[in-house]
């Protein structure tokens, strides 16, 4: 058993008055002034609105701001008489506490947990502290199946362009559904509706030292949902509009961070995916619909320079990561006019495959490893933005869908690897 | 005559016959002690090496990322192997010494002190160039990859200079922590390292001054990257 948390003073204070909930909603921040009152408003309203008869505490979980991210938090409120909200019942508690531990959102929702755990919540939601998009409507899509329909886990379903999230639409997803057989459209997604069970189950995980405190949380709890056997479903929430990630970050460390958590865990669960095939929808809940989008300008040339120079300079560490007849394939894409040049899905799937084996036979440092992968990654966007140049974003989902389906047509060239791997 | 011959022939041939069975026996001694050294330096490595892979030292190294550091440094062999040969080598070594000290001659002898003496410098000093080795492939490694998705194309090139720097500097120290040409090795260190830098920055200047205008307008104004191409979000 873990130790406990360890809450600061206040807060242990103001849980203790507070005693018990139904409904916990958790924001994590850091310098997040601008935004954050926003989303406090959104939750406020939503609870009100959706949720009147229900005890219901906020919890904002902060990394020491100097902007004065919580005082914000401290003064919103959210006129209630305005959104025609006139039946509230139950009072709405506040809860602003530092996190203790490694700096990283997974340290805030650790505390965020806690504090769930100790007010005995029965359905808690996290939501990001930059959305500039929330409604009060997300939080009841969050928190809805919990209380209602008896799932443990919510994971979103946002509206975005074909362009945006690339990696959860080449890696994440097909990587998520294809090792674990649940179609979770938006595994990394960022806000999340859980029961106050699987909180629990989150806090007995020794995790909290590691790198999931850091980064790795989100894809850490889908996937961590999954293999304890929660129920799972997902929510449409509409457009996700926040803050661009930290511009300091550049594209290699966002995908180290990502495909190393990914890897990771892959380790960690491999008894969970390793004899599972093929993949089955996870309920969906909320009223999709599409929207016009803005196009989007995408330099695919510095893309294709960017592979080409990783298959020029790259091709010794690569070797050491890809399987022979992979780097062949690779290798062969060499003369291809721009134009005419792509990475199949066959392939890329077997390239992720690969990269995992070796993140998991450590070939070379795990941070080089994954940071030498961003040409390949490169080469395969530009694919898929040459491939759907013209298509509407649903006729660009098929393509992703038909990405996931290679995923889960190698899985066997993926568990012979692997296996192969360990036995050695 | 017989005298003359007794005198200029047969006695420097008594002489050097004397004095080969007086070493005779300490060359015998030599072999038997150079011979049984490598049978026993053979055999103890090979007896360590079994030791090594019974108690499972290469699964061990494994998991605390030695085989992946070595193979990384261009190491073929397991751990279990290097420890064998390492024995055998130290018992070889010792053994050839000490067959050399059974000749008893007095350069021999001083030659065996002094190199026993000299055991612990040459020691560190291979640490030094393994360590260095295995250093320069890492910094080479990190610095290629980082090159290269930042876009530089002298990425090889610049990846290649690191590596040869940090070589640099390893067998700079091996060659201080051996004693020789102390004040040359660090000299010529010093002029190749500053060498090496005021040439890369000369080259810089000229071959690469608008890339190295562009990016620090890029910096100094806050401005978008102008390479920054597209709207592309990738989280």
């Amino acid at each position: 058993m873990p130790p406990t948390v360890e809450l600061a003073p206040e807060t242990d204070a103001r849980v203790q008055a507070i005693e018990e909930t139904d409904i916990l909603v958790g924001i994590p921040s850091y310098n997040n002034a601008d935004t954050i009152g926003h989303v406090v408003r959104a939750v406020s309203a939503g609870l009100a609105k959706y949720f009147h008869g229900s005890r219901s505490v906020v919890v904002n979980s902060d990394g020491g701001s100097s902007d004065g991210t919580p005082d914000v938090v401290a003064r919103t409120s959210v006129d209630l008489g305005a959104m025609l909200i006139r039946d509230r019942q139950s009072p709405l508690h506040k809860i602003i506490t530092p996190y203790h531990g490694i700096p990283g959102k997974g340290s805030a929702f650790r505390t965020i947990f806690e504090i769930a755990r100790r007010l005995k919540a029965k359905a808690c939601a996290v939501v990001d502290s930059d959305l500039r998009s929330i409604t009060p409507e997300w939080i009841e899509m969050l928190i809805r199946p919990v209380l209602s329909e008896g799932y443990d886990y919510v994971a979103p379903y946002y509206l975005r362009h074909k362009y945006d999230g690339t990696i959860t639409n080449s890696i994440m997803y097909p990587l998520t559904r294809a090792l674990y057989g649940l179609r979770i459209r938006q595994p990394i997604g960022g806000d999340f509706g859980f029961s106050g069970r699987l909180a629990e189950h989150y806090l007995d995980q020794h995790v909290w030292e590691s790198d999931v405190a850091r980064f790795g949380i989100d894809i850490w709890m889908t996937t961590e949902a999954i293999a304890s056997g929660a129920r799972v479903c997902q929510s449409f929430l509409g457009a996700k509009i926040h803050n661009p990630k930290d511009p300091a970050a550049d594209l290699a460390t966002m995908l180290m961070q990502v495909l190393g958590a990914v890897f990771a865990l892959m380790e960690a669960h491999h008894h969970a995916w390793l004899d599972l095939d093929g993949s089955n929808p996870v309920p969906l809940f909320g009223f999709p619909y599409e929207a016009g989008v803005e196009p989007v300008h995408v330099n695919v040339d510095r893309m294709l320079a960017s592979f080409r120079q990783g298959l020029a300079d790259l091709e010794p560490l690569w070797r050491q990561v890809l399987a022979g007849d992979v780097m062949e394939q690779v290798c062969s894409l060499q003369g291809v006019p721009d134009q005419d040049l792509r990475i199949p899905d066959e392939l890329w799937a077997k390239i992720i495959y690969d990269a995992a084996v070796a993140y998991r036979a450590r070939v070379m440092p795990r941070e080089h490893l994954l940071k030498a992968l961003t040409p390949l990654y490169l080469g395969r966007t530009a694919t898929f933005v040459m491939d759907t140049q013209g298509l509407t974003s649903s006729e660009a989902e098929s393509r992703v869908e038909s990405l996931c389906e290679s995923f889960e047509k190698q899985k066997p060239y993926l568990r012979e690897r692997w296996k192969q791997f360990v036995t050695t | 005559m017989e005298e003359f011959i007794d005198q200029t022939v047969l006695g420097p041939l008594t002489e050097l016959g004397r004095q080969v069975l007086t070493i005779l026996p300490n060359v015998l001694a030599m072999v038997l002690l150079v011979s049984a050294g490598f049978l026993m330096a053979w055999g103890l490595g090979h007896g360590v090496e079994r030791l090594m892979r019974v108690i499972k030292l290469d699964q061990l190294c494994n998991r605390l990322g030695v085989n992946a550091a070595l193979v990384r440094g261009g190491v073929k062999s397991d751990p279990s192997r290097l420890a064998g040969r390492a024995v055998f080598w130290a018992v070889a070594v010792f053994a050839t010494v000490a067959g050399l000290s059974a000749l008893n001659l007095q350069p021999v002898n001083q030659f065996a002190r002094s190199f026993l003496g000299y055991i612990p410098h040459l020691f560190t000093a291979s640490l030094i160039l393994v360590a260095g080795y295995l250093l320069s492939n890492f910094v080479w490694q990190a610095v290629l990859i980082t090159a290269v998705n930042a876009g530089l194309p002298p990425a090889r090139m610049i990846a290649a200079l690191s590596r040869w720097g940090v070589q640099l500097a390893a067998v700079a120290m091996a060659l201080e922590q051996l004693g020789i040409a102390k004040t040359i090795v660090v000299v010529g260190f010093g002029i190749t390292l500053g060498g090496i830098v005021l040439a890369a920055a000369i080259a810089f200047g000229l071959g690469a001054k608008d890339l190295a205008k562009d990016f620090m307008e890029r910096r100094l104004s806050g401005g978008p990257d102008s390479r920054g191409p597209d709207d592309l979000r990738h989280m």
